[in-house]
């Protein structure tokens, strides 16, 4: 039986060409841009590398870094979660009601698990509806996204949270050793998903579903739970990132995590992972993570005058176009060596 | 001999019977009549519904294109942006004292290109429309937030504020831009090929190129109607505030593919129809409303469609696995 | 005298009314080369993937050693001991090699992680045992194919497989792989490993193989010592069957104009120089095997591929290539090979299936009219004697012979100068193949230029007044009506000596 002539077959290898070498594997031209970003920015004002400053870019990044984890397994496998953001604000509001003293007042660590166990609900949820509803995940996040950004209001019910207590701040502002604990969290995060990635059974099944679903569940691999797992994941992720950010904020209002899901999907984008599936990396994530958070600093720092600033989003989104350019034109120069 | 029934009555405006999804709105929004009779009648007087829908016609003229894109399987979240960068644009104009006619054609110029460039990432670079609109949704409020420097721009002249305040007799003139945009979709949707197009590009785009027709000049097309459509959106949003600013038409795109989808337009693309886009735009604008006036809790407006969103694709999608 | 280690019995498997494989039985012997022949829809492909576990048969039982193996699935026909070499479909191009082997069957440590040191030592010692050096690290959409299929290879030997199921696999392979693969074979068979093998080609059937079995039109015909038969022998084995369509002489037809001149036509690694012309009231019929380029040679006609060079010229006028709008307006009409995903939108009604084509054209003219649709759709349903229950139902309920009309109908409405035809009668049924034929004879006679594509020899042979052979993207010969025998169709079709490539 012929294969339909439209069917890209797999490639030949392609002849050496630096120029496309370079960008065959995007988490070497991300790391590139950022520090090339760094060191221009550097030496037009030298205060951009002081380490303090390099610290806040750090933290400003490590929500979209952890969340960047999780999001990165489900694009791998070929879907998609945007309701990260609305889910971060339901935490956020859910976190602060259940430890401020002016609420629930519950101890710290209660409401910390508790959170924590609501954004895995969340997350899993998401999985059900996609891997056994098979519906497709724009939808299901998309849904979800809506139902939370109400759900928020309600439970917030027009009373802002402004007394986190210390225990809690402490995870936004706290230290150990001289480093902030989002810091810590994100390092662990990140190792812990690169391990999962690469050293343990689940973590090629994911890779393999996302290559070549069909192939993959000939192969008697467990897809559905494979993508309730990533769901899951990223919803408990999503709950982590809340808990590390959220107190650095002064007050936790509806506004808290808006638009949070289109920094995420940039970084997973723009770090390499293929929005078809299989290919991809954590630390492709990480250094996108990274570029998009010197980005806002960048602006100030080159002291482009206040107006500056406000180009931040549209740099964001030019950065995942470039993004898909660099893909197409990669594709393309392969399918030119192929003949 | 076999009778060639009217092809497409699928898709024309006009069609045969309501199909099984919009009978389900229609049983909603009847319920929801019947709870607002019982609580309170007036909401449903003409007085109420005219004043209340200033807005709606917006977020409509918005899912027409939307309906289009996602017939052939595509999606275009750039929408509220585009909304957003075409305000700005118009509000600069005028700032710089041009003529209110240049500020129109600019603003309207501006949403094309903008809705031009999705077109060629999606058709000609063939990016999945997803990303390409995901990117531009960041991408173009970004420019607005930067030209705009965030400032609003307010304090238009009478004479373009009357396109949503103005009326043509007792219709207000958004809703006649509306009436006529969805006439001239909904006869180009049916009396020409163009709708049995977009379906069979939503079902198979292999088999519609195999057969002829110009898939990546349609989506083309497509998406800068989107953009025009939402340039468009954009000044009415300005004529009613009178204010333009960067930050307006956040969300749109989300109520925008959530009534589409609810009206019954598969996600996958080949089956949908503009009367239930309609029907799903009523609900949920009445809900919205509704919850307003009665309770002044239109947050719940938020839950009770993501719920209707995912419970209406669930039912499709459980059905056709049956039939698979 | 060895005995047979693997019993298959009655394997039978119906698509859509059409039998892919009917009743077929087969013992394999341990150890020994089993070649697999027959042509284009014999029922090869569906035979090893009911043996491997990627499709399940209708019936029929497959036992080892005695006891019976659950069909339709991969796990158990790998726990069996059946392994299929990897095909496109079934490896993962994003992962590298020892992923491939090893996914689903991880070797792991402590904890549960990964033992990567373990699979890339097992990964390298097979890779060793097959002589391929390669980086094991690269993902396979990076490898070249011949090494994509020694990762297959390899990881079919990982499975400690008592019987290796190869699908063609020096298809698209030079000279020297070809011989590296041969030397790997031999090693395998010398370790006590059967090796189930799919070949067009006959000289390395007669060079590896033990035993030859020769399927056709889904049913076993034969199987025996490949020292018991010769060359002619298995051509013969191979084609011959009754003639579903009467024979009438081929015309000669030189004073009618050419519609279709095709010159140089060429696409790197496909085709190379294709020249021919087609004449009004003609029938061409393009054989060759699967893989010969065919059905890509009729995509770059239509406009749906580019070729490289070359000239396709209908009535005088030069076709800008890459353009299937002009392609349709000069009078080219395709109907593709496959009319699930190419020819049809199956979920559109029938009589949007009819006018996908020919609405918007300027036959029609911009504007819908459903008196003139319905004249046209009306007339094509009886012309072509399509049997359906109404115009509006979906065409996936049209049984396949149906819809294949449909898929041919709908160019008939744009009234065309030359048709082709790319496996017109695939998974038809013999009633509407009957009226497939008299369609286009009946064309061929009111004056349309036909080109035919067809794996389906007897086919081929009844309707063609001449018949083009394609082999390995050139073509190999031509054959009039009179001349033309399945035999020699076959003969100019298969592949040369490996040596002379």
């Amino acid at each position: 039986m012929t294969t339909a002539t439209k069917t890209q077959p797999m490639t030949k290898p392609l002849a050496a060409s630096n120029f496309v070498a370079l960008f065959r594997r995007r988490e070497y031209g991300v790391l590139a841009l950022l520090l090339i970003t760094l060191f221009s920015v550097g030496a037009v004002n030298p205060a951009f590398l002081a380490a303090g400053n390099l610290r806040d870019i750090l933290v400003a990044a490590t929500p979209a870094i952890i969340v960047g984890c999780g999001l990165t397994f489900v694009v791998l496998m070929g879907e998609i979660d945007i309701s990260m953001g609305a889910s971060m604000g339901v935490l956020a509001t859910v976190m602060g009601q259940l430890t401020s003293p002016a609420h629930a007042h519950l101890p710290v660590a209660e409401g910390i698990a508790l959170t924590l166990a609501l954004g895995s609900l969340i997350g899993l949820t998401n999985g059900l509806l996609v891997a056994y509803g098979r519906m497709p995940s724009i939808i299901v996040t998309l849904g979800m996204m809506t139902i939370l950004q109400g759900v928020n209001v309600i439970l917030m019910n027009g009373h802002w949270i402004t007394d986190m207590p210390p225990g809690l701040r402490w995870f936004g502002l706290g230290r150990v050793i001289g480093i902030p604990v989002s810091l810590w969290i994100a390092a662990l995060v990140v190792i812990a998903s690169i391990i999962l990635a690469r050293d343990t059974p689940l973590g090629r099944r994911i890779y393999a579903s996302g290559s070549n679903p069909s192939a993959a569940a000939l192969t008697g691999l467990p897809v559905r739970s494979l993508k309730l797992f990533v769901f899951t994941l990223t919803g408990l992720l999503t709950a982590v990132a809340t808990v590390v950010s959220v107190p650095l904020l002064s007050v936790i209002e509806p506004g808290v995590g808006s638009g949070f899901e289109l920094l995420a999907v940039t970084c997973v984008v723009v770090g390499g992972t293929s929005i078809s599936g299989g290919k991809g990396t954590i630390a492709g994530t990480l250094l996108a993570a990274l570029l998009l958070s010197v980005v806002r600093p960048t602006l100030v720092f080159l002291k482009l005058g206040p107006s500056a600033s406000y180009w931040e989003r549209a740099i964001q989104g030019a950065f995942i176009l470039a993004a898909v350019l660099l893909d197409h034109v990669a594709r393309s120069h392969r399918r030119k060596a192929d003949a | 001999m076999i009778q060639a029934r009217q092809p497409n009555r699928l898709l024309s405006m006009r069609g045969a019977l309501p199909s099984m999804q919009e009978l389900v709105l229609i049983v909603l929004l009847l319920g929801l009549c019947g709870m607002a009779y019982h609580l309170s009648p007036d909401f449903l007087g003409p007085r109420a519904q005219i004043m209340l829908s200033t807005h709606v016609w917006e977020l409509a003229l918005l899912a027409l294109p939307m309906t289009l894109i996602i017939l052939t399987g595509g999606i275009d979240l750039s929408i509220g942006s585009t909304m957003a960068l075409s305000a700005v644009v118009f509000g600069l104009c005028f700032k710089a004292h041009l003529p209110i006619g240049a500020g129109i054609s600019l603003a309207l110029l501006v949403g094309a290109v903008a809705g031009a460039l999705n077109g060629i990432f999606v058709a000609y670079v063939k990016v999945h429309p997803l990303i390409v609109t995901l990117a531009t949704l960041a991408a173009y409020r970004g420019v607005a937030e930067g030209i705009s420097l965030g400032q609003p721009v307010s304090g238009f002249p009478d004479a373009f504020t009357q396109l949503s305040l103005g009326t043509v007799g007792p219709v207000p003139i958004p809703a006649v831009i509306f009436a006529v945009a969805i006439v001239i979709i909904g006869l180009v949707m049916a009396r020409t090929p163009v709708g049995l197009w977009l379906s069979a590009i939503g079902y198979n785009e292999t088999a519609a190129e195999f057969s002829g027709i110009a898939v990546r000049r349609i989506k083309l097309l497509l998406y800068t109607a989107s953009g025009l459509m939402a340039s468009m959106a954009g000044l009415l949003f300005v004529a009613r505030r009178n204010t333009a600013k960067a930050d307006i038409g956040t969300g749109m795109e989300l109520a925008v593919i959530t009534a589409v989808v609810l009206g019954g337009s598969s996600i996958f693309g080949g089956r949908g129809r503009l009367f239930g886009t309609m029907l799903g735009i009523l609900l949920i604008h009445e809900m919205r409303e509704f919850l307003s006036w009665q309770w002044n809790r239109d947050e719940i407006t938020l839950v009770v469609i993501g719920v209707l969103l995912i419970l209406s694709v669930l039912m499709d999608s459980l059905l056709s696995a049956k039939k698979r | 005298m060895t005995i047979p280690f693997l019993h298959i019995t009655g394997l039978t498997k119906t698509y859509g009314g059409v039998h892919a494989l009917s009743g077929v039985d087969l013992d394999i012997m341990p150890g020994g080369i089993h070649a697999l022949m027959g042509e284009n829809g014999a029922g090869k492909s569906t035979f090893i993937k009911c043996l491997a576990g990627v499709v399940k048969p209708d019936q029929g039982e497959i036992r080892i050693d005695g006891s019976s193996i659950v069909t339709g699935d991969i796990r158990a026909s790998e726990a069996a001991g059946i392994v299929a070499m990897h095909q496109e479909s079934t490896a993962f191009a994003h992962l590298d090699a020892v992923d491939n082997i090893f996914v689903g069957r991880e070797l792991k440590r402590t904890l549960g992680f990964l033992d990567r040191a373990g699979m890339e030592r097992e990964t390298r010692e097979l890779m060793d045992r097959l002589g391929e050096t390669f980086d094991i690290k690269r993902p396979l959409q990076e490898l070249s194919l011949a090494q994509r299929q020694m990762v297959g290879m390899a990881r079919a030997l990982s499975h400690k497989s008592r019987l290796l199921i190869m699908d063609e696999p020096t298809a698209s392979l030079s000279a020297r792989e070809t011989e590296a693969l041969f030397r790997v074979m031999r090693q395998l068979q010398s370790e006590g490993v059967a090796i189930l093998y799919i070949s067009h080609r006959l000289e390395e059937v007669f060079e590896l193989a033990d035993r030859v079995t020769v399927l056709r039109d889904g049913r076993h015909i034969k199987t025996c010592d490949i020292g018991d038969v010769d060359r002619e022998g298995l051509i013969r084995l191979m084609v011959g069957r009754d003639m579903l369509v009467e024979d009438r002489p081929g015309r000669e037809a030189s004073d009618t104009p050419v519609v279709l001149d095709v010159d140089g036509l060429t696409l790197a690694g496909v085709f190379r120089d294709i020249s021919f012309q087609v004449r009004a009231g003609e029938i061409v019929g393009l054989s060759g095997l699967v893989g010969a380029g065919r059905s890509e040679l009729a995509n770059a006609i239509f406009g749906i591929d580019r070729a490289d060079s070359g000239t396709v010229t209908v009535d005088g006028k030069t076709l800008p290539p890459g353009s299937v709008q002009r392609a349709i307006d000069r009078g080219v009409a395709l109907v593709p090979e496959d009319r699930q995903h190419q020819g049809l939108v199956l979920p559109l009604p029938v009589s949007s299936n009819l006018l996908l084509s020919v609405l918007g054209s300027p036959k029609l003219g911009p504007l819908r009219s459903a008196r003139k649709e319905g004249g046209i759709v009306d007339e094509l349903i009886r012309d072509l004697a399509v049997k359906t229950a109404s115009a509006s139902v979906p065409a996936n309920t049209l049984s396949g012979g149906n819809q294949q009309k449909l898929a041919i109908g709908k160019w008939l409405a744009m009234g065309p100068r030359i048709l082709i035809l790319d496996e017109p009668t695939r998974g038809v049924d013999v009633g509407a193949k009957a009226e497939v034929y008299r369609v286009i004879r009946r064309l061929a006679a009111e004056g349309m230029a036909t080109l035919i594509i067809s794996s389906d020899l007897p086919e081929v042979l009844a309707l063609s007044d001449r018949i083009l052979v394609m082999r390995q993207g050139e073509i190999a010969g031509e054959l009039s009506h009179g001349e033309a025998t399945e035999e020699k169709i076959l003969a100019l079709a298969l592949p040369l000596e490996v040596a002379a490539i």
